[in-house]
């Protein structure tokens, strides 16, 4: 779109470039003539600007890129410029007839970043917002977006601890700046706001763009506090008449890696272990090397006025354990039409993707680096076979053989989801276009679990139990837009953007489990589960909806791109907030100025200062927190007769306390940044540090219950904790990011790039609000055994978010005993913290003929993570007889039973060689096929760390500590059951045909 | 043309804003809101009501972590050993052993939650049915059991009644809690009614609770009130009650056929779940014993000096699991991962003797609770209807309210009952601290020993791996996470 009206700009220019050149025209001596083209396409250029160097006098390209220009005397030299291409001088000589080849700019294509709302050339923009291209995503079997971008970008935060293929990524951008219902970063896809990720096949993006400050995310009101991932897939091939046919496809092996070492049976028995008489090696029997492949096709062209793409992207991916796989199949339909002469413009993006997961019980994970290694794997004892199927299982309190427990438990999920939208956009005048855009969101889950008569961990207790459950979100949002560009006098330009959105979610869904099967029929026969009431039974079904409607407005301004600014404000009306505070206002102002255009710099072609500031807000994480809804209590039997079945109902009881004064949780955030550019921007990049403060944050305290309902006078608490607007956090950061552009090194160019970013960690400043007041929050215990009852983590006012607090290991006894500083929890000292202190990303790229070569390494330091591992399975204590243990260059001779302490908080600082890929462009002279590249891509090669459990890596959330509330306050935790790491090598191969 | 265009920008959106709507309703889909309760007129509902007022008492009185474990466990008659790398759980269960607790206990914290949860439940049924005369009497004196509890272990608590609409309350002293539930019950037990209801209050339930605040009204306010106690005690035993012959009755799964039990918590497996004892108590492999569906923890065990005071005659001591273990088709149980320095090896053993408290008790050491039934089949829920007043402990309350006003005779005949149905030869005199003993071996896994101890004035004295303790532990310290939430909390004295 603002391509396009750039384009028309230019036209009009020529236009009037013409006009006035008619006017001056005088006699003249001579006329030159030509073509303009691009030679790459081999195709004209029309409304291509052509001026007589140092004159005002010029024209433009007719619709066959051609040209006429009357000359005068002293004429010698023509400028060619056409948005897109380097601009060329051509000296005129005695030529009538010239033709002129103009060059693609690269750099000035990339140069339309996306910002919501329409795109803005990058030398306007004056917040923070980085554009990720294809050729700078993460190479080898992608298939998440999320991971293209993992460790592109400064402060985007990108993790997904251990190799599930089913597990998502955490994403965090500039850290944690909500508990609401988004701490992860909004989706706009084409343009859908708070479209899932699902919706989307990596290999269709075209561009990703990340709205980073406050001021950039402000358009987004509500929904924009973590911030903003733009992403917009493949649109249409640029140029008119041709058909664009790629096909890619490849395939993946993956393995296991950095598998934490453990007992042999004999070093096992020798200690003193249990002797069963066998030897296994249960991860060997466990894991084994996986084979993946994926085919991405898509055809895309365009003629006329008519733009499509139609893409297909099929993935199977095998986990490294039998029965983890995740298989998905994306079509994708982009249809763009224009009509009245372009005026109009019509289109469709449709999206469909299915997802099948199958996942194992990740315990065995767990289990198969413990259990007893001179335990068998089969037991052929009548017993074992009647109750195990026929697999070997000890009477140990929550000891489960891995095996066993990966058949037979199974899970699986299906998931449809659909985005359709629609757009059209009419250009009312040429610089006044109105669009609307109506978009639906749907997914349907179908999953269903099941636990076997034989499997000794939850299945034999129930005789065979199965689940069902469904899961349904729809999203609809109607949006429209006003956009108005003006040239408002010589060298100022301004573009104001108006809109109204309005936007509603529902989701619902049910699920049904029943116990007691004669077979093992599983959730394909509910019905032939004899039990469906008490434990391991359910019924159940949910429902709910809410809506929002916004106002928005944008200006931007441009002062002869030497001075950059711009305001928005975005006005939001929720449901789901208290009477009187449904709508909040969240504005927004940034301006910049490249100082290049104002001075000369020197060695400097870009230096650009900028200072931004804005507001965004946050939505509660369910919509009926103001209300005092009841919810199901115990089934009553009135007569306390269970003959008679007419007198029994559930009960009601009020589960959440109301806060009718619930209102929208602020950030504030001040960006200052400066984008700069060296020696003609062979060497291009950015710099940026915020402040954020956020007030009013959405947040669930514990309350007396019992006690009257300050929130909603005249009723009690019957809960103990209540969703305020609480606490005040700060947090700040800087972000680097720089990168060289086609150094070359003899034939070979190279194209490196460095980003980092430092964090100042998040500060809880205050748990306070009216009479409400906590020093702080403790979150998170380790487990079973007997690590139950003391949280690790204490969320202190005035201390940095998410701290370890515990007992200081001093040393041991003779006997191999704990010293610890002290027992008593109030008396734990700070040990160590999750959050890193900083990340950085630093890609290559090396082009040599044919070839290229890239390698990714990223890392996190700064960070501490909790070993579970070490923290529950190194002590030989008298229970170590029955589990193996952990064996790590850390383990010291301990003798106590396992107990939280500073030794088990280890620093997790890594550098990664995340992904490489060696490639191969082969020369064609086919007439269809345009280019063949093969390549070979590898993936988590290897990790430099000093941390001895599974997975350095960030870890945000923890995956056992009750909702994503308390999960995101407590950082850094290592489980037992993290899926382990993979390492991946891939081969593939891809066409582009004509 | 800018004017003409501004004009546009407003009137397009104006346009818009007509249609949609800016006062946003939120609609609730899957509950109900106070204003659907109170606009319904199904016939029904008030009972239903009433009945998830008292579904919160049930709650999670009989589970792990809450005011059952926190009672028991400080008293000399159970404990929680730590088990080599089980049970450790941050050393709660030994501070509370040995009576070192903090004011950041967990369980301490869950025990007030739990109590003053009913009370706002409670609170918001009595302020939507004002009218209601006899619903709200009714609720008036479920309200005071709660209290009940919270006088005995916590003592200063505030009084939330359905007139308190400030904010924060504060502490009231122990006297006005007792004034409180005194007022409370005799206000509006004329309601209730005198039928034998079982698992909802009626007029013997509403005076046992009078009969329990008063036996402790000295340890409450300073003042005994032994002939009031006596007074409601004797109410009690004239009512439609009788010992059941078989004490173990009272306690069976389906313990509807007690004729002793005044007031009980009806747990269900299915329907009302919170009794755990099944899962608290036994050995992991003693799942077989009992074809239990889930596996058990292996934490409580009784302490072997409580045990042994038991007669050997006594019938009441079948309610401790003891000796070697069976599986239900009568083979021998054994523990595969039992530690090499167990004396009894892998054939699963309930000794008395516990041979630490810490840290590496032996995973058989301890006998089990077995006083309530452990239905064959059961899961992590039992479904025992746990009796909160029955009849055996009025009569003791009568024994010692009586010999305590110096009534010798009653005070024997009554303890005698007690000990004849347990199968004991009747004593010849009574002593204060045959009664002492006697609530001991009636009420043990009951939740009395605590406040018995306490009035008996034994709580502070030394028992197994538990030194002298000081007279403030006689109340659990407010919790320091409810001081948070309430800063017009203040804490007790000595903590």
């Amino acid at each position: 779109m603002r391509n396009y009206l750039l384009k028309l700009k230019t036209f009009l220019l020529a236009l009037a470039l013409i006009f006035c050149a008619n006017l001056v025209a005088n006699a003249q001596s001579r006329t030159v003539t030509g073509t303009v083209m691009d030679p790459i396409l081999g195709e004209s250029i029309p409304g291509a600007t052509v001026l007589i160097k140092g004159t005002t006098r010029g024209t433009a390209t007719d619709l066959d890129g051609k040209f006429s220009l009357d000359l005068q005397a002293g004429d010698e030299v023509l400028v060619i410029s056409f948005i897109g291409y380097l601009p060329q001088e051509v000296e005129i000589g005695n030529q009538t007839n010239i033709t002129i080849n103009l060059e693609e700019d690269i750099q000035s294509l990339e140069e339309a970043v996306v910002i919501g709302y329409g795109t803005q050339d990058k030398k306007e923009i004056t917040s923070a917002v980085v554009a990720v291209k294809p050729e700078d995503f993460n190479k080898g079997n992608v298939s998440n977006p999320a991971q293209l971008l993992q460790g592109k970008v400064a402060g985007l935060s990108i993790t997904r601890p251990g190799g599930n293929p089913n597990a998502g990524f955490n994403v965090r951008l500039r850290g944690l700046s909500t508990f609401g219902a988004n701490s992860s970063p909004l989706i706009v896809l084409d343009g859908v706001i708070g479209a899932s990720l699902d919706n989307v096949d990596p290999n269709d993006i075209q561009s990703i763009d990340v709205l980073k400050d406050g001021s950039a995310a402000a358009i987004y009101g509500a929904r924009g506090s973590s911030g903003v991932i733009l992403i917009t897939t493949t649109k249409k091939n640029p140029k008119d008449g041709r058909v664009n046919v790629s096909v890619n496809s490849f395939g993946t092996m993956d393995q296991a890696t950095n598998l934490i070492p453990i007992l042999s049976p004999e070093e096992f028995v020798e200690r003193g272990g249990t002797d069963y008489g066998s030897a296994t090696d249960w991860r060997d029997e466990l894991i084994d090397d996986s084979f993946s492949y994926t085919t991405n096709a898509s055809v895309s062209g365009g003629f006329n006025n008519t733009n499509y793409m139609a893409s297909v992207n099929y993935r199977n991916n095998q986990g490294i354990v039998n029965g983890v796989s995740n298989e998905r199949l994306n079509t994708r339909i982009n249809l763009s039409q224009g009509a009245l002469d372009n005026r109009l413009r019509l289109n469709v993006n449709l999206s469909f993707t299915n997802v099948d997961r199958e996942s194992i019980n990740n315990d065995a994970f767990r289990f198969a680096t413990l259990y007893n290694p001179t335990a068998p794997i089969y037991d052929d004892s009548q017993a074992a076979l009647e109750r195990f199927g026929g697999y070997f299982q000890a009477d140990v309190l929550d000891f489960f053989n891995p095996v066993a427990l990966a058949n037979q438990q199974k899970f699986v999920g299906e998931t449809k989801s659909a985005l359709t939208s629609y757009r059209a956009e009419f250009d009312l005048l040429p610089n006044l276009t109105i669009s609307a855009q109506y978009s639906q969101d749907r997914s349907n889950t179908l999953s269903g679990d099941f636990w076997s008569k034989q499997d000794y961990q939850v299945g034999l207790n129930a005789d065979g139990s199965a689940q069902r459950r469904t899961n349904d979100r729809v999203q609809k949002i109607f949006e429209s837009t006003l956009r108005y560009e003006l040239d408002l006098t010589d060298g100022l330009n301004m573009t104001l953007l108006g809109g109204v959105a309005t936007q509603s979610t529902e989701n619902q869904g049910f699920n049904a489990r029943v116990k007691q099967y004669l077979f093992d029929l599983g959730w394909d026969n509910l019905g032939a589960g004899a039990i469906r009431v008490g434990a391991n039974t359910e019924v159940a079904s949910y429902a709910n909806q809410d809506q929002l409607n916004s106002l928005f407005g944008r200006a931007n301004f441009n002062l002869n791109n030497q001075f950059f600014f711009s305001a928005s404000v975005r006005a939001e009306t929720y449901s789901g907030f208290g009477e009187n505070n449904q709508t909040g206002v969240f504005p927004a102002v940034s301006l910049g100025s490249d100082f290049t255009q104002l001075f000369d710099m020197g060695l400097f072609s870009q230096f650009k200062p900028r200072a931004s500031f804005g507001v965004t807000g946050n939505l509660p994480p369910s919509p009926t927190l103001a209300l005092g809804v009841y919810g199901n209590g115990n089934r009553v039997d009135l007569d306390g007769d269970p003959l008679t079945q007419n007198d029994v109902y559930v009960g009601i009881v009020q589960n959440s306390n109301p806060n009718k004064e619930l209102k929208w949780e602020t950030k504030a955030e001040i960006n200052v940044g400066l984008d700069f550019g060296v020696w003609n921007n062979k060497l291009t990049g950015s710099m940026d540090y915020y402040i954020r403060n956020i007030s009013d944050l959405l947040f669930n305290v514990p309350v007396a219950p019992g006690t009257p309902n300050v929130f909603d006078p005249g009723r009690f608490n019957t809960v103990s904790s209540t969703w305020v607007n609480l606490a005040d956090l700060r947090a700040a950061g800087f972000e680097f990011a720089v990168s060289a552009h086609d150094i070359s090194l003899g034939g070979i160019k190279w194209h490196p790039s460095v980003n980092f970013t430092l964090y100042d960690k998040t500060t809880i400043e205050s748990l306070s609000a009216g009479d409400l007041g906590f020093d702080e929050l403790r979150f998170a215990t380790p487990g079973s055994p007997g690590q139950n009852n003391n949280p690790i983590i204490y969320n202190r006012v005035g201390q940095t978010l998410g701290d370890f607090y515990g007992p200081v290991l001093e040393g041991f006894t003779d006997g191999g005993e704990y010293i610890l500083s002290t027992t008593d929890p109030d008396k734990f000292e700070k040990i160590g913290n999750g959050l890193p202190k900083g990340e950085f990303g630093f890609a290559n790229n090396f082009v040599y003929g044919g070839w290229n070569l890239s390698f990714f390494f990223r890392g996190a330091w700064g960070h501490d993570l909790f070993n579970s591992y070490r923290g529950f399975y190194e002590n030989q204590d008298a229970i170590s007889n029955t589990w193996n243990s952990v064996v790590t260059d850390k383990t010291p001779f301990v003798t106590s039973s396992p107990t939280f302490n500073s030794s088990y908080i280890e620093d997790a600082s890594f550098i990664r060689l995340d992904n490489m890929e060696l490639g191969y462009n082969f020369t064609t002279r086919s007439p269809n096929l345009n280019s063949l590249r093969v390549y070979f891509a590898a993936q988590n090669l290897f990790t430099i760390t000093n941390y001895t459990g599974i997975d350095p890596e960030v870890r945000i959330t923890d995956a056992e500590n009750g909702n994503g509330f308390t999960s995101s306050l407590s950082p850094g935790i290592e489980r037992r059951s993290t899926y382990f790491q993979t390492r991946s090598f891939t081969l593939g191969v891809a066409l582009n045909f004509k | 043309m800018l004017k003409y265009i501004s004009k546009i920008c407003l009137l397009v959106p104006a346009l818009f804003l007509l249609g949609s709507c800016w006062e946003l309703e939120q609609e609730v889909l899957d509950g109900v809101t106070p204003e659907d309760v109170a606009n319904s007129n199904n016939p029904q509902l008030i009972e239903v009501l009433k009945a998830s007022a008292y579904s919160r008492i049930v709650g999670s009185w009989g589970g792990h972590n809450g005011i059952w474990s926190i009672n028991e466990i400080a008293s000399d008659e159970m404990v929680i050993p730590q088990r080599g790398p089980d049970w450790e759980d941050g050393g709660i269960w030994l501070r509370v052993h040995k009576h070192e607790w903090t004011t950041s206990e967990d369980a301490i914290n869950n025990s007030w939650d739990y109590c003053f949860t009913a009370i706002g439940e409670i609170n918001n049924l009595i302020i939507g049915f004002p009218d209601v005369e006899a619903l709200v009497a009714e609720l008036k004196v479920l309200r005071a059991l709660p209290y009940l509890w919270l006088i005995d272990s916590f003592g200063n608590v505030p009084i939330v009644t359905e007139e308190s609409l400030g904010g924060n309350p504060a502490n009231n002293t122990r006297q006005e809690v007792f004034d409180f539930i005194e007022r409370s019950i005799l206000d509006n037990i004329e309601f209730l009614p005198k039928e034998d209801t079982r698992t909802t209050l009626n007029y013997y339930s509403a005076q046992a609770m009078l009969a329990k605040l008063y036996l402790n009204a000295e340890v409450y306010t300073g003042t005994p009130r032994w002939a009031d106690a006596e007074a409601a005690a004797n109410e009690v035993i004239a009512g439609p009650y009788s010992l059941s012959s078989n004490f173990f009755a009272n306690f069976a799964t389906r313990n509807s056929g007690s004729t002793e039990n005044i007031l009980t918590l009806p747990y269900d497996e299915n329907n009302a779940a919170g009794l755990n004892l099944a899962m608290m108590t036994l050995h992991t492999v003693s799942q077989a014993t009992f074809d239990l569906t889930a596996q058990p923890w292996n934490g409580y065990a009784s302490m072997e000096e409580f045990y042994n005071n038991y007669d050997d005659a006594d019938v009441r001591k079948d309610a401790f699991l003891e000796g070697p273990q069976f599986a239900s088709d009568g083979s021998r149980l054994l523990d595969q991962a039992a530690e090499a320095a167990d004396p009894d090896g892998q054939p699963l053993t309930y000794t008395p003797e516990i041979n630490m408290l810490f840290p590496n008790g032996l995973r058989q050491a301890g006998v089990r609770i077995g006083k309530f039934e452990f239905a064959s089949g059961a899961g992590q829920e039992l479904s025992n209807d746990y009796p909160l007043f029955r009849l055996g402990e009025i009569i003791l309350t009568k024994a010692e309210a009586a010999f305590r006003q110096g009534k010798t005779a009653e005070a024997l005949d009554a303890l005698n009952q007690v000990r004849m149905r347990a199968g004991l030869e009747p004593l010849a005199s009574i002593t204060l601290d045959a009664i002492y003993d006697e609530r001991g071996f009636e009420m043990f896994a009951e939740a009395s020993r605590r406040t018995d101890m306490i009035r008996f004035g034994k709580f502070g004295q030394p028992w197994w791996e538990k030194g002298t303790s000081q007279s403030f532990r006689e109340l659990f310290p407010i919790p320091l996470s409810q001081i948070n939430r309430n800063p017009n909390l203040t804490q007790n004295p000595g903590y």
